[in-house]
C-alpha cells in the first residue's frame, strides 16, 4: 500500500506540472483527493489493517494529501496568475490615442478675457463696478465733460447720431458725468463698455469697440497719485518688469492730460519693430478731471478732486495676444477663439 | 504739422541729435510721427567725376566713360548724354539705386559692353533749378562746384535737410506754424527763441481810396484785415521761398500767391490775394451766401452755397468762398495790376460746416477749423507786405484796412501758486513758475503766492477763470516734465473695490457657457432692415421698434439691433463657410428698442445662443439651457410651445420662470434658415438677461435629506398625440395623494407608426413617465404606494383622458 501511494503521489506531482487550466487541475483534485479518489480509496483499506500499520500508511497518507493539497493550491495561484497576465495583455491600450469629452469646452472671446483682467487689477486697487447706456445724451457724451456744441475737439471723435440729442456713446467717459452726479463722493470706478465711432473698420480700426474708464474723486488727489495708479495698474496687467511713463497730450476733459506709454512689450524697451523702435508703446490716456466737468457735474472742483483714465481693451487685447487684425476680435471665427 | 529743420534753424540754435530732438519734443507734448529726409526717393546715388570718355564702339549715339567713386577701381558707364565731358562731376546711380519715380537701377549690358550705373538729370533726381542752379536743364545734371566722389548726392546738392513732421493736438492751434512749433522746439532745446521781428510797411497814399470792407455778420467773421498793392510785377517767387514752400509740400504758382502761402505756412494765418480789379469798387462784403448762389472756385469747380454758408463778395458778386477758397472770378493772373490781401478770421464752426456740406476743404479751411486768432490775423497781412516790399512785388498802398468786432486786448489770469503745487505735487516757487513759463513766452510776474500773467494773444487755450490753475499747472508740469513728478500711491480713505452683481452674473453666465461647449461671439450692434425681413419678423413685433442711426456706414447697418439672432447666424454661416467645425456660439450684449418717446431707447441685455451641426436637435439645446438654470440656481423654469416667426411653427418654446417670460428657444425656420444662406437647421435661444438675474436664487439654503426612503414608479399612459408632456407632468403633480410625489420626468414616448400599432389608437400615443414617492413621517408601504398611483391614474383618466397602458 505504501508503495501504491507513493505511486499515486508521484504521478499526481508529476501530471500537476502539466497542467494549464483551472478545469484540469479540479478534475485532478477530484481524481486523487476527491470522496471517490485514489489518496482516499487507500485510506478507506486502513481499517483493515494492523494498528502498526495503519500508523504508518496513516501518517504516509496524511502527508501525501498535505504535500499534494499544497502543490495543487500553489498550482491554482500560478495559473489564476497566468490568466490574470494573459488578461492584462490582451486589455493593453493605446495610451496615445485621444481623450474623449462629451462636449468641448467652448472659449471666452480674449474681450472679455482682458477686459477681467483689467477689471480685477482695478479691484484690487480698491474700484468698484459702474456701468452706463452705450446710446447717450450728446450732453452727457461731450457738453459736461467740456466739450461744448462746435469745440474743435469734437472732431476728434466722430460721432455716430441718433438725433439732435443723442448718440452712440464715443467712449465710456459720459458715465464719468453719471457717477459724479449721483455718487457720493469719495469714490472710485471702473467702468467698461463698448463704445462707437465712426471708423470704416479696417485692420487697426472698428467702428465698435471695448474701453475701459478709471475715475477717482476724492479731496486730496494729485497728478503724482496719478502716476502711481497708473504704474501700479500697468504693472498689475502686463506684469512687473513693465515700466511706465506719462507724456503730456490733451483731453478736453482732463487738464493736466496725458498719454501713458509703457515699455515695449515685445522687446523689453530695447527698441524693435512693435514700437517702432522707440522701446514705448502708448496704451492709453489720462489726467486730471478738468475743473469744468467737475462743475457741470454739480461738484466743487476746489473742493474735490478727481482723476481719470480710459483704456481700449481691444488694443490692450491686440498688444497682449499680438493680434495684428482688430476685425478678428468680432468675426467669430472658431479657429481664432481657439487659440487664445 | 511739417517743420523743415532749416527753417527752425533760422530761429533757434538747433543743437542735440535728432533722436534726442525728437524725445524732447515728445516729453514736451509734441509727438514727432516722421523725420522725413529732403528728397526721400533717392537712394544710392553719388557724386562721381568723369576721367576717360571714349566713343561706344557699336553705337553711334552712346560713350563709354570711366567714372571715380572714390573707390580704388572705377567704374564703366554707358551714356546717350552730350554734354558730360571728361573732368566733369555728375550724379551716378549706382547698382540698386532709386530715383524719383521709384525706378531702380542695375548693372546692364548696352550694346555689348557693361554699363554700371546711370548719370543722372534733374528730372531723374525729382528737382530742378529752384533746388539747384542747372538741374532744370534736360540731360546730366553738371554739378557746379567740386565735391569728394562718392559723396551722398543730397548731400553735395545742398539737399538734406531733414522735415519733422509733428502731431499737434487741438488745444495747440498755435503751434500750426513755423514760428508757434519753433518757439515751443526753442524751449525744449534750451536755447533761446530768435523771434522774426516784422518791419511794419507804411505804404503811400491812402488804403481807402483804393478798398473797402463790410461784415454784414460780424458773429462768424469778427475781424476783416486787409492791405493793398498796386503796380504789381507777377513773376515766380525767389528761388529761397520757392524752395521752402516745397519743402513743406506746397506748388510755388507766383510771387503774390507765394507770399500768401508762405505767411500760412509761417505764421499758421490763412491769407488770399484778390485781383483788385475784379472787386467791383473794391468794395470787399462779408455777407452770408444766398440760398443756391454758385461760386466758380480757384480750381474751376462750381460751388452751389446756401444761405448758412459765409460768402466773401463785392457789391454784384460772390468772389470767395469765406475760409475755403477763393472765387476763380478775382483770382491773381500774370495781368493783375493791384491785389487786395485778406486775412480774416471766421468762426471753425462755421468754417466745419461748410466743408463738410460742400464736401470740401483746403489748407485754408483745416486752419480755421482748428481755430485762428484775431491778433495773429493783423500779424499775418503785415508780414505779407514786408514780403511784397522785400521783394519788390509792388507798390504797397497806405495802411491796414481793419474791420474788427473781435477783442484784441491783452487777457490777464491770475493762478494760485500753491494750488497748482497741489495739483502736481510739487514745490515750486513763483519766481520758479514765472521762469518755466517764460522759457514758451507766457509773460508772468509774481505776487505773493500768485502769479500775475500776460496770457499771449495765441495761447488761446489758456483760460482766464475756472481753470487757469490747471492750465498754468499743465504748463508747469509739462515744462517740468512729467517724468519729474514723483508717483506716488493715493493717500486718504481705503477702498473696498467690489464686483457689482450684474457684473458677476454676467460672469457666472458666460463661463457657465463656455463650459457647455459655447464660444463667445462679440457682434457689431448694427443691423439692416433687410435683415428683420430675413427674419420674418412681422411688422407689428416690438423687436420692429428699431433705433436708427442718422449718419450709418449705409443702409445695411443703419439699425441699432433689437434681437442677436440675426448676428448669431452670420457667425454661424461664417464659421459654417471656413469649415471651423464648430457649432456652438454665443453673445452676452445690450439691445436697443425705440420705446421711450422721453428720455433714452430702452436698453435690454440678451443672452443668445446658437446651435448648429448634426448632433445638434431642439433637445441638446433645451439641455443647455436646462444646464445652465441649474448653475445659476433658477428653478421652476418652464417651456411651453410659443414663441417667434423666425422658428419651426413646431419647434419652438417660451420659457418662463415662475410665470415670467423671460426668454424663447426653437428651431430655425427653414425659409429663414436659407435667408441666411445657411445649409441645414440650428436652433437658437434668446433670453433677457436681467429678469433671468431677478430669478436666481438670492439665498441658497440647505434643505434637509428625505430622512425615509425613495420608491420610484414608472406608468406609461396613451393619451392624445397632441398633449404636452408638461401637461401631463403638471398634471401628476397635481394629484391629491397623500404622499409627496417629486421628481416627475417623462422617459418615452412612443407614437404608433401605423394604427392599432402596439395596441395604441389612432390619434393617440403612449408616454412614459417617472416619479418618486415618499414621506417625511415613515417609510411607505404598499398600501401607500398603490393607493398614491391609483390616485394619479384616476386624476390624469380625469383631466386627459389618459389610460394606463397595459
Amino acid at each position: 500500500m505504501l508503495d501504491e501511494l507513493a505511486k499515486i503521489r508521484e504521478n499526481a506531482l508529476a501530471r500537476l506540472k502539466g497542467i494549464k487550466t483551472e478545469e484540469e487541475l479540479d478534475a485532478l483534485n477530484t481524481e486523487i483527493l476527491g470522496r471517490n479518489g485514489a489518496l482516499t480509496a487507500i485510506l478507506r483499506t486502513m481499517g483493515k489493517l494492523s494498528p502498526e500499520e495503519r500508523a504508518e500508511l496513516g501518517k504516509a497518507a496524511n502527508s501525501a494529501k498535505q504535500a499534494l493539497t499544497a502543490a495543487i493550491g500553489e498550482r491554482r495561484s500560478s495559473i489564476a496568475e497566468l490568466i490574470e497576465s494573459v488578461k492584462n495583455e490582451r486589455e493593453r491600450i493605446d495610451v496615445t490615442l485621444p481623450g474623449i469629452t462629451g462636449t468641448p469646452m467652448g472659449k471666452l472671446n480674449p474681450l472679455t478675457t482682458v477686459y477681467r483682467e483689467i477689471r480685477d487689477a482695478l479691484i484690487g486697487l480698491g474700484f468698484t463696478t459702474f456701468e452706463g447706456p452705450e446710446i447717450e445724451y450728446d450732453d452727457y457724451n461731450f457738453t459736461k465733460l467740456n466739450l461744448p456744441l462746435d469745440h474743435p475737439a469734437r472732431d476728434m471723435q466722430d460721432t455716430f447720431y441718433i438725433d439732435e440729442k443723442t448718440l452712440l456713446r464715443t467712449h465710456t467717459s459720459p458715465c464719468e458725468a453719471r457717477a459724479l452726479m449721483t455718487l457720493e463722493p469719495p469714490f472710485r470706478l471702473v467702468i467698461p463698455g463698448r463704445v462707437f465711432r465712426v471708423d470704416e473698420p479696417d485692420a487697426s480700426h472698428s467702428p465698435v469697440f471695448m474701453q475701459m474708464e478709471g475715475l477717482v474723486v476724492d479731496k486730496d488727489l494729485t497728478f503724482a497719485d496719478l502716476k502711481g495708479t497708473i504704474d501700479t495698474f500697468v504693472k498689475a496687467v502686463f506684469g512687473e518688469n513693465v515700466r511706465s511713463r506719462l507724456r503730456p497730450s490733451f483731453f478736453p476733459f482732463t487738464e493736466p492730460s496725458a498719454e501713458v506709454d509703457i515699455s515695449c512689450t515685445i522687446c523689453g524697451g530695447e527698441g524693435c519693430s512693435s514700437c517702432k523702435g522707440t522701446g514705448w508703446m502708448e496704451i492709453m490716456g489720462c489726467g486730471i478731471t478738468n475743473p469744468h466737468e467737475i462743475e457741470n457735474c454739480g461738484l466743487d472742483p476746489k473742493e474735490w478732486k478727481a482723476f481719470a483714465f480710459g483704456i481700449g481693451i481691444d488694443r490692450v487685447a491686440c498688444l497682449k495676444y499680438g493680434i495684428n487684425d482688430i476685425r478678428l476680435l468680432y468675426e467669430g471665427d472658431a479657429r481664432f477663439l481657439k487659440q487664445l | 504739422m511739417k517743420l523743415p529743420l532749416k527753417w527752425l534753424k533760422d530761429y533757434v540754435n538747433y543743437n542735440v541729435s535728432h533722436d534726442e530732438f525728437v524725445r524732447r519734443m515728445l516729453l514736451r507734448g509734441f509727438e514727432i510721427a516722421d523725420v522725413i529726409p529732403e528728397m526721400p526717393n533717392i537712394k544710392n546715388v553719388c557724386v562721381c567725376t568723369i576721367t576717360n570718355i571714349e566713343q561706344h564702339p557699336n553705337a553711334e549715339r552712346l560713350r563709354v566713360c570711366d567714372i571715380d567713386i572714390g573707390e580704388e577701381e572705377q567704374l564703366k558707364i554707358v551714356t546717350n548724354a552730350a554734354n558730360v565731358t571728361v573732368g566733369c562731376q555728375v550724379p551716378v546711380a549706382l547698382d540698386g539705386a532709386r530715383l524719383t519715380d521709384g525706378m531702380e537701377v542695375k548693372p546692364t549690358k548696352m550694346r555689348g559692353i557693361m554699363s554700371y550705373g546711370m548719370f543722372c538729370g534733374g528730372a531723374e533726381l525729382g528737382i530742378n533749378d529752384v533746388e539747384y542752379e542747372g538741374a532744370g536743364v534736360d540731360s546730366v545734371l553738371i554739378l557746379n562746384e567740386r565735391h569728394p566722389n562718392g559723396q551722398r548726392i543730397q548731400e553735395a546738392l545742398g539737399l538734406d535737410d531733414v522735415i519733422f513732421d509733428i502731431e499737434l493736438t487741438p488745444n495747440r492751434p498755435d503751434c500750426q506754424s513755423i514760428v508757434g512749433i519753433c518757439r515751443e522746439a526753442a524751449s525744449a532745446l534750451g536755447q533761446p527763441f530768435n523771434e522774426p521781428v516784422i518791419e511794419r510797411i507804411q505804404g503811400e497814399g491812402n488804403a481807402d481810396d483804393y478798398a473797402s470792407v463790410t461784415i454784414d455778420n460780424p458773429e462768424l467773421c469778427p475781424r476783416y484785415c486787409a492791405r493793398v498793392v498796386t503796380d504789381l510785377k507777377i513773376e515766380p517767387s525767389p528761388k529761397w521761398m520757392q524752395l521752402r514752400l516745397k519743402l513743406v509740400g506746397l506748388r510755388p504758382i507766383n510771387n503774390i500767391v507765394d507770399i500768401t502761402n508762405y505767411v500760412l505756412i509761417e505764421y499758421g494765418h490763412p491769407m488770399h490775394a484778390f485781383d483788385l480789379a475784379c472787386v467791383e469798387g473794391g468794395h470787399i462784403i462779408v455777407r452770408n451766401a444766398d440760398e443756391g448762389e454758385v461760386v466758380t472756385t480757384l480750381d474751376g469747380k462750381d460751388r452751389t452755397m446756401s444761405s448758412d454758408m459765409l460768402l466773401i463778395a463785392d457789391p454784384k458778386k460772390g468772389v470767395g468762398i469765406a475760409g475755403v477758397m477763393g472765387g476763380e472770378n478775382s483770382e491773381i493772373t500774370a495781368n493783375t495790376k493791384a491785389t487786395l490781401f485778406e486775412s480774416a478770421v471766421f468762426i471753425p464752426s462755421n468754417i466745419r460746416h461748410t466743408t463738410q456740406k460742400l464736401h470740401h476743404s483746403t489748407d485754408s479751411s483745416a486752419r480755421f477749423v482748428k481755430g485762428v486768432e484775431a491778433v495773429n490775423a493783423e500779424i499775418a497781412v503785415n508780414r505779407a507786405i514786408e514780403l511784397v516790399y522785400k521783394l519788390g512785388a509792388g507798390r504797397v498802398i497806405g495802411n491796414m484796412i481793419d474791420v474788427c468786432a473781435a477783442d484784441v486786448s491783452e487777457r490777464n489770469a491770475i493762478a494760485d501758486c500753491d494750488h497748482i503745487n497741489s495739483i502736481l505735487d510739487t514745490e515750486f516757487t513763483a519766481e520758479q513758475m514765472c521762469s518755466l513759463l517764460a522759457s514758451i513766452n507766457i509773460p508772468a510776474v509774481p505776487e505773493g503766492n500768485k502769479l500775475n500773467i500776460t496770457v499771449p494773444h495765441f495761447r488761446t487755450d489758456i483760460e482766464t477763470g475756472v481753470e487757469t490753475d490747471w492750465d498754468i499747472a499743465e504748463e508747469i508740469g509739462r515744462l517740468y516734465g512729467y517724468d519729474n513728478i514723483p508717483s506716488t500711491l493715493m493717500h486718504g480713505d481705503t477702498f473696498q473695490g467690489k464686483l457689482g452683481s450684474r457684473f458677476a452674473f454676467e460672469d457666472l453666465v458666460k463661463d457657465t457657457m463656455v463650459a457647455l461647449g459655447f464660444m463667445e461671439a462679440y457682434n457689431y450692434n448694427f443691423t439692416s432692415p433687410q435683415e428683420y425681413e430675413m427674419l420674418r419678423i412681422p411688422e407689428t413685433d416690438e423687436k420692429r421698434l428699431t433705433v436708427r442711426i442718422r449718419n450709418p456706414f449705409g443702409e445695411d447697418q443703419s439699425l441699432m439691433r433689437t434681437t442677436l439672432i440675426g448676428g448669431l447666424l452670420r457667425t454661424m454661416l461664417v464659421n459654417y463657410n471656413r469649415k471651423t467645425g464648430v457649432g456652438r456660439f454665443f453673445e452676452v450684449g445690450n439691445v436697443h428698442f425705440n420705446n421711450n418717446s422721453e428720455g433714452l431707447p430702452e436698453e435690454r441685455k440678451l443672452l443668445s445662443f446658437i446651435c448648429f451641426g448634426t448632433n445638434e436637435n431642439f433637445f441638446t439645446a433645451k439641455g443647455v439651457i436646462e444646464q445652465l438654470f441649474n448653475v445659476l440656481g433658477v428653478e421652476n423654469a418652464r417651456f411651453d410651445a410659443g414663441g417667434g416667426e423666425y422658428f419651426h411653427p413646431g419647434r419652438k418654446a417660451i420659457i418662463s420662470i415662475d410665470g415670467d417670460v423671460i426668454g424663447e428657444l426653437g428651431t430655425i425656420n427653414s425659409k429663414v434658415q436659407k435667408a441666411f444662406g445657411l445649409p441645414s437647421y440650428s436652433i437658437v435661444a434668446e433670453l433677457n438677461f436681467d429678469k433671468l438675474m431677478n430669478h436666481i436664487r438670492a439665498v441658497r439654503k440647505y434643505r434637509p435629506i428625505p430622512k425615509f426612503p425613495i420608491v420610484q414608479r414608472d406608468i406609461a399612459i396613451i393619451v392624445d398625440k397632441d398633449v404636452a408632456a408638461q401637461n401631463v407632468i403638471d398634471v401628476i403633480n397635481s394629484a391629491k395623494v397623500r404622499v409627496i410625489i417629486e421628481n416627475c420626468r417623462v422617459f418615452d414616448v412612443y407614437y404608433p407608426t401605423e394604427p392599432g400599432d402596439k395596441g395604441i389608437p389612432e390619434g393617440k400615443k403612449s408616454m412614459a413617465f417617472s416619479f418618486d414617492l415618499r414621506s417625511d413621517e415613515r417609510t411607505l408601504n404598499d398600501e401607500d404606494i398603490n393607493q398614491a398611483v391609483k390616485a394619479i391614474l384616476k386624476t390624469l383618466k380625469f383631466r386627459l383622458d389618459a389610460e394606463l397602458r397595459s
